[in-house]
């Protein structure tokens, strides 16, 4: 029973959580685990944050953040940050889009030692 | 009688009101260019910066040939104030012929990285570097001590940064530097043609925005537009201040070649005066995240740091090397580019425009008019 009431209050909490966790991101693998994506308005060439957060009730062991702009053959110029902030949330910090257009934000993230790509689309006018 | 047919002309011409021109997603775009001046705060990591006292001495510095090991020449040789901080020389000749043009020194405020590879990202430690390059003012810390205590600016230097005798010449060297640095702070592009006519468009006032020059206009539509310029060339400054290979050549000689970003970072990751370093007088080092994360990639080599365009028309020679006389020819080298100069595995944003000739007039006529009317 006590098993039981502590899996339901994580599990509720993450739910709670997505509900304001900002877009879904894609992943070509069925019945992935889900990775919500929350931005602020992005200023050209400034630095900004992203948040994620794993909606399903699973083990993350990391977390990586990228983005390019396919268009264009080129990435980031700046590594962000990742900071871990519980519950299956994280921060990533020092993004930073330097030309206007369509960025593809890219997350992988470990489950144990199952690894799922995420995509996001980003158009910076 | 000629004379007055021409006067005519020209006030007939004056007196014809253009249209505005551009679509309404184009005006979004233009807004995004300003407003200009804008509004800047003092560089947390210069404990001098906005200090009046060390404004004028910086400036004093800067046209002073003291800050050359042999007292041959002044920053303002090379940083012309009658020429917008440059000269017309396609490059630079301090000691000997360096490698560079001349980079105007307005706007420079609150930038991210600084000078053609970005091997400064302060505008202290960009001012610092010349200071003591064999090629340029050729000081050592050494020396620098010795002829600023024996100027006539040792009583400004010792009100702001106390007694010289009892500093280690680093320090000076550091504290001259950032007087300098407060200095090219305050150096700025005005207002401009351009600024009115996108004020007005922010403000809807068409009427005002038609005064704006048609040929400017459509050129300011091949720059947000076919010409892909805003790519790098964007936000109030016009630049995004980053590295790219603009196709033109890096081969200094046959054996050499301008590393570009990739040298610049180099001498970045290798030297002390960095904004995570100990000479920031900032202890929450809040500009430290960009050196602490940028990238490296062989794909710097040969890229160079986008310039800003307020003012281009008075800074002429163009591009890293001055290689390109004017504005024209710098349309014409874009518009005929030979994307087999570019790196085979970087970005891939140029391409041939095959702009026609009232196109190049166009562009001309839009980059003018970032520049203070004469």
């Amino acid at each position: 029973m006590i098993r039981w009431v502590v899996w339901f209050l994580v599990s509720s909490g993450a739910a709670v959580a997505c509900e304001t966790a900002g877009q879904r991101m894609s992943s070509e693998i069925q019945n992935a685990p889900k990775v919500h994506v929350a931005l602020d308005e992005i200023r050209l060439s400034q630095p900004f944050s992203i948040l994620l957060t794993v909606c399903d009730d699973v083990a993350v062991s990391e977390v990586r953040v990228d983005a390019i702009m396919p268009a264009h053959q080129h990435g980031l110029n700046y590594a962000p940050k990742i900071t871990a902030l519980g519950d299956r949330v994280f921060r990533a910090d020092n993004m930073l889009f330097h030309m206007p257009g369509l960025w593809e934000l890219r997350v992988d993230t470990n489950f144990g030692r199952r690894s799922i790509s995420y995509t996001s689309d980003v158009v910076l006018k | 009688m000629k004379v007055l047919v021409t006067a005519a002309f020209v006030v007939l011409a004056g007196a014809v009101r253009s249209e505005v021109l551009l679509s309404d997603d184009e005006i979004q775009q233009t807004l995004s260019f300003g407003p200009w001046p804008i509004s800047l705060q003092s560089d947390p990591s210069n404990r001098v910066s906005s200090d009046t006292r060390a404004i004028a001495l910086g400036a004093a510095l800067f046209n002073d040939p003291v800050l050359s090991a042999d007292s041959a020449f002044s920053c303002a040789r090379c940083h012309d104030p009658e020429q917008a901080f440059t000269t017309s020389d396609a490059r630079a000749f301090g000691r000997v012929l360096v490698d560079r043009n001349t980079p105007s020194l307005r706007n420079l405020a609150g930038l991210r990285w600084y000078g053609w590879g970005g091997k400064s990202d302060s505008l202290w430690a960009a001012s610092l570097h010349p200071i003591i390059e064999e090629q340029e003012m050729a000081h050592s810390k050494e020396s620098l001590k010795a002829a600023i205590s024996e100027s006539i600016y040792i009583d400004d230097f010792e009100a702001i940064f106390g007694d010289i005798q009892i500093q280690d010449p680093e320090l000076v060297l550091v504290n001259t530097a950032k007087t300098l640095s407060a200095y090219l702070e305050t150096l700025a592009t005005g207002r401009t043609q351009f600024d009115d006519f996108r004020d007005a468009l922010e403000n809807q006032d068409l009427a005002a925005a038609a005064n704006y020059p048609e040929a400017a206009q459509r050129g300011l539509q091949l720059f947000i537009g076919r010409g892909n310029c805003v790519f790098c060339h964007n936000g109030p400054r016009f630049s995004n201040n980053e590295f790219h290979d603009a196709g033109v050549p890096y081969f200094l000689s046959e054996t050499e070649v301008d590393d570009g970003r990739f040298g610049g970072l180099n001498f970045l990751l290798s030297n002390a005066y960095t904004l995570d370093g100990n000479w920031s007088d900032d202890a929450e080092k809040q500009g430290a995240w960009v050196v602490r994360s940028v990238r490296r990639s062989h794909s710097d080599f040969g890229t160079f740091r986008t310039p800003s365009l307020r003012g281009v028309a008075e800074t002429a020679p163009y591009m890293h090397d001055g290689s390109l006389i004017d504005l024209d020819a710098v349309i014409r080298h874009y518009s005929e580019i030979d994307t087999e100069r570019l790196h085979a595995d970087g970005e891939a944003i140029l391409s041939e425009l095959s702009l026609s000739e009232q196109e190049i007039a166009d562009l001309t006529a839009f980059l003018e008019s970032l520049s203070k009317v004469p």
